[in-house]
Protein backbone atom coordinates (compact mmCIF):
# COMPACT_ATOMS: atom_id res chain seq x y z
CA UNK A 1 0.00 0.00 0.00
CA UNK A 2 2.82 2.37 0.89
CA UNK A 3 4.48 1.61 -2.42
CA UNK A 4 1.22 2.24 -4.24
CA UNK A 5 0.81 5.64 -2.59
CA UNK A 6 4.36 6.57 -3.48
CA UNK A 7 3.71 5.63 -7.10
CA UNK A 8 0.54 7.66 -7.07
CA UNK A 9 2.34 10.73 -5.81
CA UNK A 10 4.97 10.24 -8.54
CA UNK A 11 2.20 10.08 -11.15
CA UNK A 12 0.83 13.32 -9.78
CA UNK A 13 4.11 15.09 -10.60
CA UNK A 14 3.97 13.75 -14.15
CA UNK A 15 0.54 15.16 -14.95
CA UNK A 16 1.60 18.69 -14.16
CA UNK A 17 0.86 19.22 -17.83
CA UNK A 18 -1.29 21.99 -19.19
CA UNK A 19 -2.72 19.78 -21.97
CA UNK A 20 -4.32 17.37 -19.55
CA UNK A 21 -6.04 20.17 -17.66
CA UNK A 22 -7.29 21.69 -20.90
CA UNK A 23 -8.86 18.31 -21.69
CA UNK A 24 -10.47 18.22 -18.26
CA UNK A 25 -11.95 21.70 -18.79
CA UNK A 26 -13.05 21.23 -22.41
CA UNK A 27 -16.32 19.39 -21.96
CA UNK A 28 -17.63 21.32 -18.93
CA UNK A 29 -16.97 24.62 -20.74
CA UNK A 30 -18.82 23.43 -23.85
CA UNK A 31 -21.68 22.26 -21.65
CA UNK A 32 -21.93 25.69 -20.07
CA UNK A 33 -22.02 27.33 -23.52
CA UNK A 34 -24.83 24.98 -24.52
CA UNK A 35 -26.56 25.70 -21.21
CA UNK A 36 -26.76 29.42 -21.89
CA UNK A 37 -28.90 28.72 -24.97
CA UNK A 38 -31.51 26.81 -23.00
CA UNK A 39 -34.89 28.46 -22.67
CA UNK A 40 -35.90 28.57 -19.00
CA UNK A 41 -39.30 30.30 -19.32
CA UNK A 42 -41.10 27.07 -18.42
CA UNK A 43 -39.73 26.21 -14.99
CA UNK A 44 -41.13 22.73 -14.47
CA UNK A 45 -38.26 20.27 -13.82
CA UNK A 46 -35.81 22.94 -14.81
CA UNK A 47 -32.73 21.42 -13.19
CA UNK A 48 -33.46 18.08 -14.83
CA UNK A 49 -33.82 19.80 -18.17
CA UNK A 50 -30.57 21.70 -17.74
CA UNK A 51 -28.73 18.50 -16.91
CA UNK A 52 -30.31 16.61 -19.78
CA UNK A 53 -29.56 19.17 -22.43
CA UNK A 54 -26.13 20.13 -21.17
CA UNK A 55 -25.25 16.48 -20.58
CA UNK A 56 -26.14 15.18 -24.02
CA UNK A 57 -22.86 15.95 -25.78
CA UNK A 58 -20.92 15.42 -22.56
CA UNK A 59 -22.24 11.91 -21.94
CA UNK A 60 -22.65 10.85 -25.54
CA UNK A 61 -19.27 11.93 -26.88
CA UNK A 62 -16.95 13.59 -24.43
CA UNK A 63 -16.98 11.20 -21.50
CA UNK A 64 -16.26 8.09 -23.61
CA UNK A 65 -13.60 9.87 -25.63
CA UNK A 66 -11.99 11.47 -22.58
CA UNK A 67 -11.75 8.05 -20.93
CA UNK A 68 -9.54 7.03 -23.82
CA UNK A 69 -7.65 10.31 -24.05
CA UNK A 70 -6.69 10.28 -20.38
CA UNK A 71 -5.52 6.67 -20.64
CA UNK A 72 -3.45 7.50 -23.70
CA UNK A 73 -2.02 10.63 -22.09
CA UNK A 74 -0.82 9.02 -18.90
CA UNK A 75 0.90 6.23 -20.84
CA UNK A 76 2.31 8.59 -23.42
CA UNK A 77 5.68 9.25 -21.84
CA UNK A 78 6.14 5.61 -20.97
CA UNK A 79 5.54 4.71 -24.61
CA UNK A 80 7.99 7.18 -26.06
CA UNK A 81 11.52 5.84 -25.83
CA UNK A 82 12.20 3.55 -22.92
CA UNK A 83 9.73 5.02 -20.47
CA UNK A 84 8.23 1.72 -19.32
CA UNK A 85 11.74 0.41 -18.76
CA UNK A 86 12.67 3.47 -16.73
CA UNK A 87 9.63 3.04 -14.55
CA UNK A 88 9.72 -0.74 -14.16
CA UNK A 89 13.40 -1.00 -13.17
CA UNK A 90 12.42 0.90 -10.04
CA UNK A 91 11.32 -1.13 -7.04
CA UNK A 92 7.66 -1.19 -8.03
CA UNK A 93 5.40 -4.10 -8.79
CA UNK A 94 3.64 -4.14 -12.12
CA UNK A 95 0.30 -4.45 -10.39
CA UNK A 96 0.79 -1.30 -8.38
CA UNK A 97 1.93 0.59 -11.49
CA UNK A 98 -1.23 -0.55 -13.27
CA UNK A 99 -3.43 0.39 -10.33
CA UNK A 100 -1.75 3.79 -10.00
CA UNK A 101 -2.26 4.55 -13.70
CA UNK A 102 -5.87 3.50 -13.49
CA UNK A 103 -6.44 5.57 -10.37
CA UNK A 104 -5.10 8.67 -12.12
CA UNK A 105 -7.54 8.17 -15.02
CA UNK A 106 -10.43 7.64 -12.60
CA UNK A 107 -9.54 10.79 -10.67
CA UNK A 108 -9.28 12.87 -13.85
CA UNK A 109 -12.71 11.61 -14.93
CA UNK A 110 -14.12 12.44 -11.51
CA UNK A 111 -12.75 15.97 -11.75
CA UNK A 112 -14.33 16.31 -15.19
CA UNK A 113 -17.67 15.22 -13.72
CA UNK A 114 -17.39 17.64 -10.81
CA UNK A 115 -16.64 20.49 -13.19
CA UNK A 116 -19.56 19.50 -15.38
CA UNK A 117 -21.90 19.50 -12.41
CA UNK A 118 -20.48 22.84 -11.32
CA UNK A 119 -21.26 24.05 -14.84
CA UNK A 120 -24.89 22.98 -14.47
CA UNK A 121 -25.15 24.85 -11.17
CA UNK A 122 -23.49 27.88 -12.69
CA UNK A 123 -25.93 28.04 -15.59
CA UNK A 124 -28.88 27.50 -13.26
CA UNK A 125 -27.70 30.24 -10.94
CA UNK A 126 -27.04 32.71 -13.74
CA UNK A 127 -30.42 32.05 -15.27
CA UNK A 128 -31.99 32.54 -11.87
CA UNK A 129 -33.60 29.12 -11.56
CA UNK A 130 -35.66 29.36 -8.39
CA UNK A 131 -36.61 25.73 -7.75
CA UNK A 132 -34.45 23.91 -5.18
CA UNK A 133 -31.63 21.75 -6.48
CA UNK A 134 -32.68 18.08 -6.70
CA UNK A 135 -29.54 16.78 -4.99
CA UNK A 136 -30.28 13.09 -5.11
CA UNK A 137 -30.94 13.26 -8.81
CA UNK A 138 -27.80 15.27 -9.43
CA UNK A 139 -25.59 12.97 -7.40
CA UNK A 140 -26.97 9.89 -9.10
CA UNK A 141 -26.17 11.43 -12.44
CA UNK A 142 -22.69 12.44 -11.32
CA UNK A 143 -21.75 9.02 -9.94
CA UNK A 144 -23.60 7.08 -12.64
CA UNK A 145 -21.69 8.85 -15.41
CA UNK A 146 -18.39 8.46 -13.60
CA UNK A 147 -18.77 4.77 -12.83
CA UNK A 148 -19.93 4.03 -16.37
CA UNK A 149 -16.68 5.53 -17.68
CA UNK A 150 -14.49 3.20 -15.65
CA UNK A 151 -14.90 0.14 -17.93
CA UNK A 152 -13.92 2.30 -20.91
CA UNK A 153 -10.94 3.65 -18.99
CA UNK A 154 -9.95 0.08 -18.10
CA UNK A 155 -10.21 -1.04 -21.72
CA UNK A 156 -8.25 1.96 -22.93
CA UNK A 157 -5.55 1.42 -20.35
CA UNK A 158 -5.40 -2.23 -21.39
CA UNK A 159 -4.91 -1.44 -25.07
CA UNK A 160 -2.59 1.43 -24.25
CA UNK A 161 -0.20 -0.85 -22.40
CA UNK A 162 -0.57 -3.64 -24.95
CA UNK A 163 -0.11 -1.69 -28.16
CA UNK A 164 2.81 0.56 -27.31
CA UNK A 165 1.26 3.38 -29.24
CA UNK A 166 -0.34 6.69 -28.42
CA UNK A 167 -2.66 7.06 -31.38
CA UNK A 168 -3.97 3.57 -32.05
CA UNK A 169 -5.97 3.12 -28.81
CA UNK A 170 -7.42 6.58 -29.30
CA UNK A 171 -8.57 5.77 -32.80
CA UNK A 172 -10.14 2.56 -31.52
CA UNK A 173 -12.00 4.48 -28.85
CA UNK A 174 -13.36 7.07 -31.27
CA UNK A 175 -14.45 4.34 -33.68
CA UNK A 176 -16.52 2.75 -30.93
CA UNK A 177 -17.87 6.04 -29.60
CA UNK A 178 -19.26 7.39 -32.87
CA UNK A 179 -22.01 4.71 -33.21
CA UNK A 180 -23.32 5.87 -29.82
CA UNK A 181 -25.77 8.19 -31.52
CA UNK A 182 -27.50 5.23 -33.13
CA UNK A 183 -26.94 2.76 -30.34
CA UNK A 184 -28.73 4.77 -27.63
CA UNK A 185 -31.89 4.63 -29.68
CA UNK A 186 -31.82 0.88 -29.80
CA UNK A 187 -33.58 -0.99 -27.03
CA UNK A 188 -31.71 -4.16 -27.88
CA UNK A 189 -28.07 -3.07 -28.22
CA UNK A 190 -28.06 0.10 -26.12
CA UNK A 191 -28.14 -1.55 -22.71
CA UNK A 192 -25.11 -3.74 -23.53
CA UNK A 193 -22.92 -1.30 -25.44
CA UNK A 194 -20.17 -0.08 -23.07
CA UNK A 195 -19.62 3.22 -24.85
CA UNK A 196 -23.27 4.16 -24.46
CA UNK A 197 -23.30 3.60 -20.70
CA UNK A 198 -21.95 7.01 -19.57
CA UNK A 199 -24.87 8.80 -21.19
CA UNK A 200 -27.45 6.19 -20.18
CA UNK A 201 -26.27 6.30 -16.57
CA UNK A 202 -26.16 10.07 -16.42
CA UNK A 203 -29.53 10.92 -17.79
CA UNK A 204 -32.79 10.42 -15.97
CA UNK A 205 -34.73 7.39 -17.10
CA UNK A 206 -37.89 9.37 -17.50
CA UNK A 207 -37.62 9.04 -21.24
CA UNK A 208 -39.44 6.18 -22.74
CA UNK A 209 -37.61 5.79 -26.01
CA UNK A 210 -34.70 3.59 -27.02
CA UNK A 211 -32.39 2.35 -24.31
CA UNK A 212 -33.15 5.16 -21.88
CA UNK A 213 -35.93 3.33 -20.15
CA UNK A 214 -33.72 1.13 -18.03
CA UNK A 215 -33.41 0.42 -14.36
CA UNK A 216 -30.20 1.60 -12.73
CA UNK A 217 -29.42 -1.90 -11.47
CA UNK A 218 -29.53 -3.19 -15.02
CA UNK A 219 -27.06 -0.55 -16.15
CA UNK A 220 -24.73 -1.26 -13.30
CA UNK A 221 -24.59 -4.99 -14.08
CA UNK A 222 -23.42 -4.19 -17.62
CA UNK A 223 -20.99 -1.58 -16.33
CA UNK A 224 -19.58 -3.78 -13.60
CA UNK A 225 -19.33 -6.82 -15.87
CA UNK A 226 -17.47 -5.01 -18.62
CA UNK A 227 -15.27 -3.29 -16.05
CA UNK A 228 -14.12 -6.58 -14.54
CA UNK A 229 -13.41 -8.13 -17.93
CA UNK A 230 -11.46 -5.14 -19.29
CA UNK A 231 -9.60 -4.41 -16.10
CA UNK A 232 -8.42 -7.95 -15.49
CA UNK A 233 -7.46 -8.44 -19.14
CA UNK A 234 -5.33 -5.28 -19.05
CA UNK A 235 -3.83 -6.11 -15.71
CA UNK A 236 -2.74 -9.59 -16.81
CA UNK A 237 -1.42 -8.26 -20.12
CA UNK A 238 0.64 -5.67 -18.28
CA UNK A 239 2.07 -8.21 -15.86
CA UNK A 240 3.21 -10.40 -18.76
CA UNK A 241 4.39 -7.53 -20.96
CA UNK A 242 7.95 -7.84 -22.19
CA UNK A 243 9.52 -4.46 -21.63
CA UNK B 1 38.84 -17.85 -3.16
CA UNK B 2 36.78 -15.63 -5.41
CA UNK B 3 35.62 -12.32 -4.03
CA UNK B 4 31.93 -11.84 -3.35
CA UNK B 5 29.78 -11.98 -6.47
CA UNK B 6 27.25 -9.21 -7.01
CA UNK B 7 25.73 -10.68 -10.15
CA UNK B 8 25.72 -14.34 -11.02
CA UNK B 9 23.64 -15.92 -13.76
CA UNK B 10 23.38 -19.63 -14.34
CA UNK B 11 22.67 -20.98 -17.79
CA UNK B 12 20.64 -17.97 -18.71
CA UNK B 13 18.62 -18.49 -21.88
CA UNK B 14 16.20 -16.33 -23.81
CA UNK B 15 14.50 -17.60 -26.92
CA UNK B 16 12.05 -15.78 -29.13
CA UNK B 17 9.96 -18.18 -31.21
CA UNK B 18 12.75 -20.71 -31.38
CA UNK B 19 15.41 -18.13 -32.18
CA UNK B 20 17.95 -17.97 -29.43
CA UNK B 21 18.82 -14.43 -28.30
CA UNK B 22 20.88 -15.43 -25.29
CA UNK B 23 22.13 -18.93 -24.62
CA UNK B 24 23.69 -20.54 -21.54
CA UNK B 25 25.08 -17.30 -20.24
CA UNK B 26 27.05 -17.50 -17.01
CA UNK B 27 27.79 -13.97 -15.98
CA UNK B 28 29.94 -13.41 -12.92
CA UNK B 29 30.51 -9.93 -11.59
CA UNK B 30 32.50 -9.38 -8.41
CA UNK B 31 31.88 -6.66 -5.88
CA UNK B 32 33.64 -3.35 -6.50
CA UNK B 33 34.65 -3.95 -10.07
CA UNK B 34 33.74 -2.28 -13.33
CA UNK B 35 32.59 -5.05 -15.60
CA UNK B 36 32.63 -4.30 -19.29
CA UNK B 37 29.97 -6.20 -21.19
CA UNK B 38 31.17 -6.22 -24.74
CA UNK B 39 29.79 -7.45 -28.01
CA UNK B 40 28.63 -6.32 -31.43
CA UNK B 41 25.16 -4.82 -31.81
CA UNK B 42 22.52 -7.50 -31.66
CA UNK B 43 24.72 -9.95 -29.74
CA UNK B 44 22.31 -10.09 -26.81
CA UNK B 45 23.69 -7.46 -24.44
CA UNK B 46 20.47 -5.53 -23.97
CA UNK B 47 18.43 -8.73 -23.78
CA UNK B 48 20.71 -9.94 -20.99
CA UNK B 49 20.47 -6.64 -19.14
CA UNK B 50 16.69 -6.66 -19.42
CA UNK B 51 16.69 -10.09 -17.81
CA UNK B 52 19.00 -8.86 -15.04
CA UNK B 53 16.51 -6.10 -14.26
CA UNK B 54 13.42 -8.28 -14.39
CA UNK B 55 12.00 -6.49 -17.43
CA UNK B 56 11.72 -9.77 -19.30
CA UNK B 57 11.67 -13.32 -18.02
CA UNK B 58 14.42 -15.75 -18.96
CA UNK B 59 13.26 -18.80 -20.93
CA UNK B 60 15.61 -20.84 -18.77
CA UNK B 61 18.21 -20.29 -16.09
CA UNK B 62 18.44 -18.09 -13.04
CA UNK B 63 19.70 -14.66 -12.04
CA UNK B 64 21.21 -14.02 -8.65
CA UNK B 65 21.95 -10.47 -7.54
CA UNK B 66 23.50 -9.76 -4.14
CA UNK B 67 23.27 -13.53 -3.63
CA UNK B 68 19.47 -13.45 -3.87
CA UNK B 69 17.21 -14.94 -6.49
CA UNK B 70 15.82 -12.20 -8.72
CA UNK B 71 12.61 -14.11 -9.24
CA UNK B 72 11.83 -14.25 -5.54
CA UNK B 73 13.14 -10.94 -4.23
CA UNK B 74 12.80 -8.68 -7.22
CA UNK B 75 11.66 -5.51 -5.46
CA UNK B 76 14.27 -5.77 -2.68
CA UNK B 77 16.99 -6.28 -5.26
CA UNK B 78 15.81 -3.49 -7.56
CA UNK B 79 15.81 -1.09 -4.61
CA UNK B 80 19.59 -1.54 -4.44
CA UNK B 81 20.22 -1.30 -8.19
CA UNK B 82 20.43 1.81 -10.36
CA UNK B 83 20.11 1.41 -14.09
CA UNK B 84 20.04 3.07 -17.45
CA UNK B 85 18.67 0.91 -20.26
CA UNK B 86 19.16 2.15 -23.82
CA UNK B 87 18.11 5.72 -24.44
CA UNK B 88 16.57 7.21 -21.33
CA UNK B 89 13.25 8.94 -21.83
CA UNK B 90 11.90 11.75 -19.75
CA UNK B 91 8.86 13.83 -19.21
CA UNK B 92 9.96 16.58 -21.56
CA UNK B 93 7.67 19.22 -20.06
CA UNK B 94 9.26 18.72 -16.63
CA UNK B 95 12.61 20.06 -15.46
CA UNK B 96 15.48 17.81 -14.39
CA UNK B 97 14.54 18.31 -10.75
CA UNK B 98 10.89 17.41 -11.42
CA UNK B 99 11.88 14.35 -13.42
CA UNK B 100 14.08 13.18 -10.57
CA UNK B 101 11.27 13.99 -8.16
CA UNK B 102 9.02 11.40 -9.84
CA UNK B 103 11.71 8.79 -9.19
CA UNK B 104 12.50 10.11 -5.70
CA UNK B 105 8.92 9.71 -4.57
CA UNK B 106 9.01 6.05 -5.53
CA UNK B 107 12.40 5.39 -3.94
CA UNK B 108 11.54 7.43 -0.86
CA UNK B 109 14.94 9.09 -0.39
CA UNK B 110 15.39 12.58 1.10
CA UNK B 111 14.87 15.52 -1.21
CA UNK B 112 18.48 16.65 -0.70
CA UNK B 113 19.58 13.56 -2.65
CA UNK B 114 18.34 15.20 -5.87
CA UNK B 115 20.86 18.04 -5.47
CA UNK B 116 23.60 15.54 -4.66
CA UNK B 117 23.10 13.45 -7.80
CA UNK B 118 22.73 16.53 -9.99
CA UNK B 119 26.05 17.69 -8.59
CA UNK B 120 27.71 14.33 -9.31
CA UNK B 121 26.71 14.53 -12.98
CA UNK B 122 27.32 18.33 -13.14
CA UNK B 123 23.79 19.28 -14.09
CA UNK B 124 23.11 21.63 -11.18
CA UNK B 125 23.15 24.74 -13.36
CA UNK B 126 20.69 23.31 -15.88
CA UNK B 127 18.40 21.68 -13.36
CA UNK B 128 15.56 24.20 -13.60
CA UNK B 129 15.16 23.89 -17.37
CA UNK B 130 12.58 21.72 -19.13
CA UNK B 131 14.30 18.52 -20.22
CA UNK B 132 13.04 18.70 -23.80
CA UNK B 133 15.71 21.33 -24.48
CA UNK B 134 18.55 19.12 -23.27
CA UNK B 135 21.31 17.78 -25.51
CA UNK B 136 21.74 14.02 -25.79
CA UNK B 137 24.74 14.14 -23.48
CA UNK B 138 22.81 16.04 -20.84
CA UNK B 139 19.93 13.58 -21.08
CA UNK B 140 22.37 10.73 -20.67
CA UNK B 141 23.86 12.39 -17.58
CA UNK B 142 20.39 12.94 -16.18
CA UNK B 143 19.80 9.22 -16.74
CA UNK B 144 22.86 8.43 -14.66
CA UNK B 145 21.73 10.90 -12.00
CA UNK B 146 18.40 9.12 -11.88
CA UNK B 147 20.17 5.76 -11.59
CA UNK B 148 22.23 7.08 -8.67
CA UNK B 149 19.28 8.58 -6.83
CA UNK B 150 18.55 5.60 -4.62
CA UNK B 151 22.18 5.20 -3.42
CA UNK B 152 22.55 1.94 -5.37
CA UNK B 153 25.19 -0.69 -4.66
CA UNK B 154 25.09 -1.83 -8.27
CA UNK B 155 24.87 0.30 -11.37
CA UNK B 156 23.78 -1.26 -14.67
CA UNK B 157 24.41 0.97 -17.67
CA UNK B 158 23.46 -0.15 -21.16
CA UNK B 159 25.52 1.62 -23.83
CA UNK B 160 25.74 4.84 -21.80
CA UNK B 161 27.96 6.57 -24.36
CA UNK B 162 25.97 5.63 -27.44
CA UNK B 163 25.40 8.61 -29.70
CA UNK B 164 27.53 11.01 -27.68
CA UNK B 165 30.28 13.24 -29.04
CA UNK B 166 33.88 12.63 -27.90
CA UNK B 167 33.65 15.20 -25.09
CA UNK B 168 30.42 13.64 -23.84
CA UNK B 169 31.94 10.17 -24.00
CA UNK B 170 34.91 11.39 -21.98
CA UNK B 171 32.63 12.87 -19.30
CA UNK B 172 30.55 9.74 -18.91
CA UNK B 173 33.68 7.60 -18.82
CA UNK B 174 35.21 9.62 -16.00
CA UNK B 175 31.93 9.50 -14.15
CA UNK B 176 31.79 5.71 -14.37
CA UNK B 177 35.42 5.27 -13.49
CA UNK B 178 35.05 6.96 -10.15
CA UNK B 179 32.01 4.93 -9.06
CA UNK B 180 33.83 2.04 -7.33
CA UNK B 181 36.37 4.10 -5.38
CA UNK B 182 34.35 7.20 -4.55
CA UNK B 183 30.93 5.69 -4.07
CA UNK B 184 31.62 2.00 -3.50
CA UNK B 185 29.40 1.02 -6.40
CA UNK B 186 29.87 -2.06 -8.59
CA UNK B 187 29.29 -1.23 -12.24
CA UNK B 188 28.13 -3.27 -15.22
CA UNK B 189 28.58 -1.26 -18.38
CA UNK B 190 27.84 -2.52 -21.86
CA UNK B 191 29.28 -1.31 -25.13
CA UNK B 192 29.98 -2.48 -28.64
CA UNK B 193 33.31 -0.64 -28.66
CA UNK B 194 36.33 -2.27 -27.09
CA UNK B 195 38.19 1.05 -26.82
CA UNK B 196 35.36 2.28 -24.63
CA UNK B 197 35.46 -0.64 -22.24
CA UNK B 198 39.24 -0.93 -22.20
CA UNK B 199 39.52 2.50 -20.60
CA UNK B 200 37.06 1.86 -17.79
CA UNK B 201 36.66 -1.81 -17.06
CA UNK B 202 38.69 -4.13 -14.87
CA UNK B 203 36.92 -7.24 -16.15
CA UNK B 204 35.38 -7.95 -19.52
CA UNK B 205 32.74 -10.33 -20.71
CA UNK B 206 32.51 -10.68 -24.45
CA UNK B 207 29.26 -11.92 -25.92
CA UNK B 208 28.75 -13.09 -29.46
CA UNK B 209 25.46 -14.33 -30.90
CA UNK B 210 24.08 -14.73 -27.42
CA UNK B 211 26.99 -16.76 -26.09
CA UNK B 212 29.73 -15.72 -23.73
CA UNK B 213 33.01 -16.27 -25.54
CA UNK B 214 35.39 -14.63 -23.08
CA UNK B 215 35.11 -13.61 -19.45
CA UNK B 216 38.19 -12.58 -17.54
CA UNK B 217 40.24 -9.58 -16.51
CA UNK B 218 41.18 -7.01 -19.09
CA UNK B 219 44.82 -7.83 -18.23
CA UNK B 220 44.23 -11.46 -19.15
CA UNK B 221 42.82 -10.33 -22.48
CA UNK B 222 45.89 -8.17 -23.02
CA UNK B 223 48.22 -11.06 -22.15
CA UNK B 224 46.64 -13.02 -24.92
CA UNK B 225 47.78 -10.32 -27.27
CA UNK B 226 51.33 -11.73 -27.20
CA UNK B 227 52.19 -13.73 -30.26
CA UNK B 228 55.65 -14.69 -29.11
CA UNK B 229 59.20 -13.44 -28.77
CA UNK B 230 61.36 -12.33 -31.66
CA UNK B 231 65.14 -12.28 -31.33
CA UNK B 232 67.57 -10.67 -33.78
CA UNK B 233 71.13 -12.01 -33.66
CA UNK B 234 74.33 -11.85 -35.69
CA UNK B 235 74.26 -15.42 -37.10
CA UNK B 236 70.66 -16.62 -37.10
CA UNK B 237 71.23 -20.06 -38.69
CA UNK B 238 73.70 -21.14 -36.05
CA UNK B 239 71.70 -19.46 -33.31
CA UNK B 240 68.54 -21.38 -34.11
CA UNK B 241 70.53 -24.63 -33.80
CA UNK B 242 71.80 -23.55 -30.39
CA UNK B 243 68.24 -22.81 -29.32
CA UNK B 244 66.88 -26.10 -30.64
CA UNK B 245 69.66 -27.98 -28.78
CA UNK B 246 68.41 -26.32 -25.58
CA UNK B 247 64.89 -27.53 -26.28
CA UNK B 248 63.35 -24.24 -27.50
CA UNK B 249 60.82 -24.69 -30.27
CA UNK B 250 61.67 -21.90 -32.64
CA UNK B 251 61.64 -21.00 -36.30
CA UNK B 252 63.60 -18.62 -38.46
CA UNK B 253 61.73 -16.01 -40.41
CA UNK B 254 63.34 -13.23 -42.45
CA UNK B 255 66.61 -13.68 -40.62
CA UNK B 256 64.99 -13.41 -37.19
CA UNK B 257 64.37 -16.10 -34.57
CA UNK B 258 60.72 -16.60 -33.59
CA UNK B 259 59.55 -18.32 -30.43
CA UNK B 260 55.93 -18.70 -29.45
CA UNK B 261 54.84 -18.32 -25.84
CA UNK B 262 58.02 -17.94 -23.81
CA UNK B 263 57.78 -16.85 -20.23
CA UNK B 264 60.26 -14.39 -18.68
CA UNK B 265 62.56 -17.10 -17.26
CA UNK B 266 62.69 -18.90 -20.58
CA UNK B 267 63.57 -15.70 -22.42
CA UNK B 268 66.37 -14.97 -19.93
CA UNK B 269 67.75 -18.50 -20.25
CA UNK B 270 67.65 -18.44 -24.04
CA UNK B 271 69.45 -15.11 -24.23
CA UNK B 272 72.08 -16.33 -21.77
CA UNK B 273 72.74 -19.47 -23.85
CA UNK B 274 73.03 -17.43 -27.03
CA UNK B 275 75.47 -15.03 -25.42
CA UNK B 276 77.43 -17.92 -23.92
CA UNK B 277 77.90 -19.38 -27.41
CA UNK B 278 79.26 -16.03 -28.56
CA UNK B 279 76.25 -14.75 -30.49
CA UNK B 280 75.64 -11.04 -30.59
CA UNK B 281 72.06 -10.38 -29.51
CA UNK B 282 70.83 -7.18 -31.12
CA UNK B 283 67.18 -7.12 -30.14
CA UNK B 284 64.70 -9.13 -28.07
CA UNK B 285 61.15 -8.07 -28.78
CA UNK B 286 57.64 -9.19 -28.03
CA UNK B 287 55.38 -9.40 -31.03
CA UNK B 288 51.92 -8.12 -30.12
CA UNK B 289 48.52 -8.08 -31.67
CA UNK B 290 46.41 -5.08 -30.85
CA UNK B 291 43.56 -5.58 -28.41
CA UNK B 292 41.22 -4.70 -31.24
CA UNK B 293 42.65 -7.59 -33.29
CA UNK B 294 41.92 -9.96 -30.43
CA UNK B 295 38.43 -8.62 -29.95
CA UNK B 296 37.69 -9.07 -33.63
CA UNK B 297 39.20 -12.55 -33.48
CA UNK B 298 37.05 -13.42 -30.48
CA UNK B 299 33.80 -12.17 -31.92
CA UNK B 300 34.70 -13.52 -35.34
CA UNK B 301 35.58 -17.05 -34.33
CA UNK B 302 33.74 -17.37 -31.07
CA UNK B 303 36.65 -18.00 -28.75
CA UNK B 304 40.31 -17.54 -28.04
CA UNK B 305 42.55 -20.41 -29.02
Amino acid sequence: MKRFLRLLSAERVKIANIQIWLLVLLSPILAVLIGFEIDVSNDIGLWERLLLEMGMAHGLLFLPILSGLFAAFICRYEHSGGGWKQLLVLPVSRSSVYMAKFTVIAVLLAITQILFLAGVFLVGWMKGVATPIPWEFMMRSFFGGWVACLPLAALQLAVSVMWNSFAAPLALNVVFTIPNMLVINSERIGPYYPWAQPLLSMLPNSHSFGAFNLALSNLMIVVLGSFIVFFIAGWIAFRLKEV
Amino acid sequence: MMSELVIQTRNLNKRYRGRSAVSNLNLEIAKGEIYGFLGPNGAGKTTTIRMLLGLIRPTEGSVQIFGKDLNKEKLNILRRVGSLVEYPSYYGHLTAVQNLETVRRILDVPRSRIDEVLDIVSLTKESKRAVKGYSLGMKQRLGIASALLGNPELLILDEPTNGLDPAGIQEIRELIREMPQRHGITVLVSSHLLGEIEQMASTVGIIREGEMVFQNTIQNLKDRASEGIRIVVSEPEEAIRVAMDQGFEGTMQQGMLQFPNLNDAQVALLVKRLVDSSHDVYRVEEKKKSLEDIFLQVIGEGGIS
